[in-house]
């Protein structure tokens, strides 16, 4: 039945080597095949020093506090590694597809501009997957429905990944195709599949 | 240096991402496109919304278009997500009497306005145009014959004559673009049609002998197109006007040409430039040897035009850029996007470079057009007379919203200060319509 898939046999990756607030900081070097054996329970908020400058900031801007909420990339990893993958019941997560590394967060680019963006590079599981589009609009309407407004997500294929990078690309930037995507029904209804093992 | 001052946010918002704003061709109302599948009819002179017109489309209503010369009764085009459009029609109140009820700026304010109220559902739908096999990304009728253009991510752009009233004719079908189509604009004074699209190209329509096709075709861009504008007629005069002093003779040569080139194109797209485009009148058919390789595949020298990137905008946003406007009355643009910026640019004399000595001012004859005489296509700017400058900013227009787009449109509201003075209306993912003025 599988041969119908793009990628019948993909690369999975162990849960327990996934990033996670719980137990490694982003810049961890990867853990090694042991470690999963460790427990993974940590005090959330102690063991994460990315957190500490947004605290900071946080005490200071309490007027604006909804709109300001700081957002790191671990959280928007997980916002996505948690999608599943629409040809196999497994997480964008657990299949690399989406990776804490191929995620930036951009900051408004004068002390005027209010507008952040969030910058996701996807690997598809094979270089021919033909629904790589599908699954960046997966991330990226997963995304757009989870941040607040004032950030742009730019969901791209990484570069040499697929030989249709170029033109997914341009498909996932265009706004007015996006928007449009989203009121095709056979569309949403593979998006809402993909988006309803997030939490 | 001028400012973009916030006038009015009309009045009830759209829930949902509003797409764009079409201000009526002599009534001081516009058309909203709403992603909620209407259109809202808002008024410029109270800023409330004054009819709905829903139940036509099954999808987004993406971009509306008004008939112009459409006295006594108005005509309006909605083009949606659902490959099709719809023409709605509506009495003028004012079509029998008078027909200065409009520009009574009481009438918006006080009782004048209750019985509208009452007409909200006095729009009557009368024909759906189908044809397209995808969305209708923007609608437009033609200024100087009764064609209406719509477009579509078929990568298709469709010519259709209304024979007579709600008959529409398609004339034709223009498929040469190689990815959707996002945008049509009509020449003001001319049966041509400009085309944006996907493909980050431009193409010029024309009708040759009994066909629609293809009679220019720019290149430059190198993102989606997402919209065009042509310069009002008149307005290759506003340098003129705008200058208190009096031109020097190459000044007046610039003018002269420009009036003979006729209306400019201006552009926006996804690479976040804004670029103005001219034709190169072909009254000396040799002229432009240099650079243009040998027009070997011209079929036909006379229908086939040569249209080149005279000026780059000043780059000040850091997003694509989703629209732009062409004042017909002052020559200003106006361009908005993805950033939320809204800016204003204008068109200016050059001032007189040091090296070239004596004072532009004064200088009658020393200083020789433009030494590098024929447009060079892709520089900066072609022509070293006039300069665009960035002359008002405003971030944040719509909060933190995206904006979908920016057009000039006749103040109506009461405190309008002079006969001509426009606003600046914008349509936001907020679902907001917002109205500006430009303080000087």
């Amino acid at each position: 039945m599988d041969l119908d898939k793009d990628n019948a046999n993909p690369t999975i990756i162990n849960p327990s080597d996934l990033p996670s607030r719980r137990r490694s900081t982003p810049d961890a070097k990867p853990l090694g095949i042991f470690d999963a054996l460790v427990p993974a329970y940590y005090p959330v908020a102690l063991v994460d020093p990315l957190s500490s400058p947004e605290h900071l900031h946080d005490a200071s801007s309490s007027d604006d506090d909804l709109d300001r909420e700081e957002i790191d990339e671990q959280e928007v990893y997980d916002l996505i590694s948690t999608i599943s993958d629409p040809e196999h019941p497994l997480s964008l997560g657990s299949l690399g597809v989406v990776t804490l590394a191929d995620i930036a967060i951009i900051p408004p680019s004068s002390p005027q501009s209010r507008i952040s963006t969030v910058r996701v590079l996807v690997t598809p599981t094979t270089s021919a997957c033909s629904l790589t589009t599908v699954i960046g609009l997966g991330v990226k309407v997963r995304l757009m429905e989870a941040l607040p407004p004032r950030f742009r997500i730019d969901v791209r294929i990484k570069q040499g990944t697929s030989k249709t990078a170029d033109e997914v690309n341009k498909q996932l930037g265009d706004k007015e195709r996006v928007a449009a995507a989203m009121e095709n029904r056979s569309l949403v209804s593979v998006v809402s599949n993909m988006l309803a093992t997030c939490e | 240096m001028p400012s973009i001052k916030a006038l009015a946010t009309l009045s009830p918002p759209c829930t949902t991402r509003t797409w764009s704003s079409t201000p009526h061709p002599h009534l001081p109302i516009v058309a909203t496109a709403c992603s909620d599948k209407t259109a809202r009819i808002y008024s410029l002179q109270n800023f409330e919304q004054q009819s709905t017109i829903s139940g036509g489309h099954k999808r987004s209503v993406r971009s509306c278009a008004w008939k112009p010369n459409s006295r006594g009764e108005s005509v309006l085009v909605t083009g949606s997500f659902d490959a099709s459009a719809g023409i709605w029609r509506r009495w003028e109140n004012n079509a029998g009497g008078g027909g200065k009820a409009e520009i009574d700026f009481t009438g918006g304010m006080a009782g004048g306005e209750e019985g509208e109220d009452e007409d909200e559902d006095e729009w009557r739908f009368a024909v759906i145009l189908d044809g397209h096999d995808s969305e209708i990304k923007c609608v437009a009728f033609a200024a100087t014959s009764p064609l209406l253009a719509t477009c579509s991510r078929d990568k298709s752009v469709w010519i259709w004559e209304e024979l007579e009233d709600d008959n529409f004719e398609t004339v034709a079908v223009l498929q040469e673009h190689e990815g959707d189509v996002k945008c049509v604009a009509w020449h003001p004074s001319e049966e041509m049609l400009a085309s944006g699209s996907y493909d980050d190209t431009i193409r010029l329509w024309r009708e040759d002998v009994d066909d629609w096709a293809c009679c220019a075709l720019l290149t430059g861009h190198e993102g989606t197109v997402w919209w065009m504008d042509f310069e009002d007629v008149n307005n290759i005069y506003a340098l003129d006007s705008d200058s208190t002093k009096t031109l020097t003779e190459t000044q007046k040569t610039y003018v002269q040409g420009r009036m003979k080139a006729g209306p400019r194109l201006i552009s926006c797209s996804d690479d976040m430039t804004i670029r103005i485009w001219k034709r190169i009148p072909k009254d000396k058919p040799e002229v432009p040897t240099g650079q243009i390789k040998a027009p070997s595949i011209w079929k036909n020298r006379d229908f086939e035009e040569e249209w080149v990137e005279e000026a780059r905008l000043p780059q000040v946003h850091e997003r694509p850029i989703y629209t732009v406007s062409w004042s017909k009355k002052t020559g200003k643009v106006v361009s908005t996007g993805s950033d939320g910026k809204i800016v204003v640019y204008e068109e200016q004399w050059r001032e007189a470079k040091p090296e070239n000595d004596a004072d532009g001012d004064t200088t009658m004859d020393g200083a020789t057009p433009a030494p590098e005489g024929e447009a060079s296509t892709t520089n900066q700017s072609s022509n070293q007379l006039t300069e665009w400058k960035a002359v008002a900013v405003l971030e944040n227009g719509h909060d933190v919203f995206e904006i979908n787009h920016a057009v000039w449109a006749p103040r109506a509201d009461k405190d309008k200060r002079t006969e001509d003075e426009e606003v600046i209306v914008s349509t936001g993912d907020d679902g907001e319509v917002k109205v500006w003025t430009l303080e000087p």
